[in-house]
């Protein structure tokens, strides 16, 4: 993989995390409950559940620090997951 | 549109496991036999891509949307790449907290595999009736961003039809949950429309409709030609 050919792969992810970066830090996300959540529990008045497992970073809290650090490390983890799993059951070419 | 946990009966989310693990299978398989590992960064860079792009809602008062991403996934990649990649997403996310443990087999099924097999022929179909008004790109361009549209309304009733399992939710509650997602599909389509045409723009190699694409044999699905060859027959 040539220069200009890494340079294609990595503009969209870094345009990506410094846009989430900037929506977050910008409050610009929109809060309301999503489209599932708010017909569920908002219109039908289903009640919502309690407990269970909130996510592996639950105990940091929430805050806009925690959002980012959670959201970089997803996206670091979600790199690495696609690219090892591809890469392990692709077929080689060499 | 990611079901937490605690919500829906234990036996459908058993039998979205089976159906969905099923489905993984089958797409392992096609993905041992197809793909060869020059696109595998394009893989994880996508699947980054589509998981930065879910942490962000988009406003539809009194809700919020976000993008999926299996329709732009199947019409790159085809749809067995796709589902696995958003069920990667869906697996990452679950472990932050975002939709259940016990309920992933049910949200890779409705945002992978449905959303994937249905995005992927409906744009298929649209695609091969515009490119005959228009040149390729503009075509494949449309044809995702519609069939990304109607996937999200579909994907949301197929929800609203497994929610019906859960007591206080009923058919107003499932036109509700329709609606709600005829605008964040509009979203969804406007979404795909500009990621796609920046990989239209930089990279057109790998988007399975296109001529000069080099992925179209790895994409194509069984028992059918890749997109490209059966527009040309």
């Amino acid at each position: 993989m040539d220069r200009k050919e890494t340079i294609r792969y990595v503009i969209p992810l870094i345009l990506v995390i410094a846009i989430v970066t900037a929506v977050i830090l910008l409050g610009v996300a929109s809060q309301n409950p999503d489209g599932f959540e708010w017909v569920l529990f908002d219109f039908a008045g289903v009640g919502e559940p309690e407990g269970g497992f909130e996510g592996i970073w639950s105990f940091l809290g929430d805050g806009v620090g925690v959002e980012i650090f959670t959201g970089i490390t997803g996206i670091a983890a979600i790199l690495l997951l696609g690219y090892g799993f591809f890469w392990l059951n692709a077929r080689k070419t060499e | 549109m990611h079901v937490p946990d605690g919500v829906l009966p234990l036996w459908l989310l058993a039998i979205m496991y089976g159906i969905s693990g099923l489905m993984l299978y089958i797409s392992v398989r096609k993905i041992n036999k197809k793909f060869d590992d020059r696109i595998v960064p394009y893989m994880g860079v996508l699947a980054a891509v589509i998981f930065a792009a879910q942490l962000v809602n988009f406003p539809v008062p009194p809700s919020s949307g976000n993008l999926v991403g299996s329709t732009l996934l199947a019409v790159m990649l085809g749809p067995w790449a796709g589902m696995l990649i958003i069920g990667m997403v869906l697996f990452i996310q679950a472990l932050m907290g975002d939709g259940g443990l016990l309920t992933f087999g049910l949200n890779f099924f409705n945002m992978g595999v449905f959303s994937s097999l249905v995005g992927w022929a409906f744009a298929l179909v649209l695609f091969k009736g515009l490119k005959r008004v228009t040149d390729e790109k503009k075509s494949v361009l449309v044809a995702a961003a519609i069939a990304s549209f109607f996937v999200t309304v579909l994907a949301a009733f197929v929800l609203g039809l497994e929610l019906l399992t859960v007591p206080g939710f009923g058919v107003t509650a499932l036109s509700a949950i329709t609606v709600v997602h005829v605008f964040i599909g509009i979203g969804e389509g406007v979404l795909t429309f500009v990621i796609l045409l920046y990989f239209v723009k930089a990279k057109p190699q790998v988007i399975s409709f296109l001529k000069e694409s080099e992925v179209s044999e790895m994409a194509k699905v069984s028992m059918a030609a890749s997109p490209t060859q059966q527009i040309e027959s």
